[in-house]
């Protein structure tokens, strides 16, 4: 099984804090935020009838958005630990044993978590497929599209196939409102405020992670 | 309700499919806002019964 390094911060003052995201991801993770927002609030706005000139600056953000992403792909799989955002069979039995309670049944209980929930687990997921269909497409729609680096050329697909591609687009975006919703509804709930505070800080308290987290599954690297 | 966007063809050609159809909308909006009440009711309603046991 794969096992998160969860480092310790230096001695001194510190030596109780638990790093979560380094700043490399609290970057990635504020600036892919403030790109998909930007990007949301291009199309939609629009769309509910707030008119202005929308398109430079969504394609422009849709190329910043795509940037991000491939970086981040790149990291996740060679520098982080992949595994940790995937849902194993540990998972699975926890979520299983949680529902069987919640319900009133009897039984073990439920397990720690490592560092990612399987809830959290299957929203990142959710997010990278609709995230990764709206970069193929919004990178394709370009071709649609004068800039001032190349005039537009539809004529290299068909009509009835550009349709599909708008419609991927679009399902995909309307998509991500529903789930950026629930997202942010959960930051801001006061219950799990050591994972907002992680994505500002960096890092939770030494007693947040052993109450939370399986050290089994989330190793803390105590060096 | 409509699924889809179609361009009316001024030549009276069959339509041509264009994208999503906005319609659509207000339901993922209110898909979203569906899952924060219910979340949001059954954590109320779940602790304050904890409470009472304690
Ligand atoms: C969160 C991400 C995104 C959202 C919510 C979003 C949403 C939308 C929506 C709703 C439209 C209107 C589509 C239609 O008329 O059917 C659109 C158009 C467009 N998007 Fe995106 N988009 C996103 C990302 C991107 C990316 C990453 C790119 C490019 C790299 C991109 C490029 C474009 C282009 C070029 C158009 C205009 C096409 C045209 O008018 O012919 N978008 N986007
Ligand atoms: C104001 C807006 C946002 C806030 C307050 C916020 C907050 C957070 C926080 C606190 C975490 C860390 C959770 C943890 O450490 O366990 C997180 C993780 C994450 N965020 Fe955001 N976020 C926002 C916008 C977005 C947007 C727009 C997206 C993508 C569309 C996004 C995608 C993710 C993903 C995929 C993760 C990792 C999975 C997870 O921990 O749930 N976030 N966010």
């Amino acid at each position: 099984m794969a096992v998160t390094q969860a480092n310790i911060s230096e001695a001194g003052a510190a030596s109780d804090r638990v790093t979560r995201h380094l700043l490399a991801d609290r970057l990635y993770h504020w600036l892919m935020a403030a790109c998909v927002l930007t990007l949301l609030a291009t199309a939609f706005l629009p769309i509910i009838g707030v008119k202005f000139e929308w398109l430079g600056l969504h394609w422009m953000t849709g190329v910043a958005l795509s940037a991000l992403v491939l970086i981040h792909i790149v990291r996740a799989v060679i520098w982080q630990d992949f595994w940790a955002m995937m849902i194993d069979r540990a998972d699975l039995r926890n979520a299983w044993r949680r529902f069987a309670q919640t319900f009133g049944r009897k039984g073990a209980a439920p397990g720690k978590p490592g560092k990612y929930n399987v809830l959290q687990k299957l929203y990142h997921a959710g997010i990278a497929v609709l995230v990764l269909s709206i970069i193929a497409t919004g990178l394709l729609m370009l071709l649609k599209i004068d800039t001032p680096l190349w005039r537009r050329n539809p004529y290299v697909l068909a009509d009835y196939q550009w349709g599909w591609i708008y419609v991927v687009h679009g399902f995909a975006a309307m998509g991500l409102i529903t789930m950026v919703m629930i997202h942010i509804y959960f930051a801001l709930r006061p219950d799990e405020w050591r994972l907002t505070r992680s994505m500002f800080r960096g890092w939770m308290t030494r007693r947040e992670f052993e109450e939370h987290h399986d050290r089994a599954r989330w190793a803390a690297d105590e060096r | 309700m409509q699924l889809f966007r179609y361009s009316t063809s001024i030549y009276g050609g069959s339509d041509v499919l264009i994208g999503a159809s906005w319609d659509l909308l207000p339901w993922f909006v209110l898909a979203g806002a569906v899952v924060i009440v219910l979340h949001a009711v059954f954590k109320a309603a779940t602790s304050r019964r904890t409470d009472r046991i304690k």
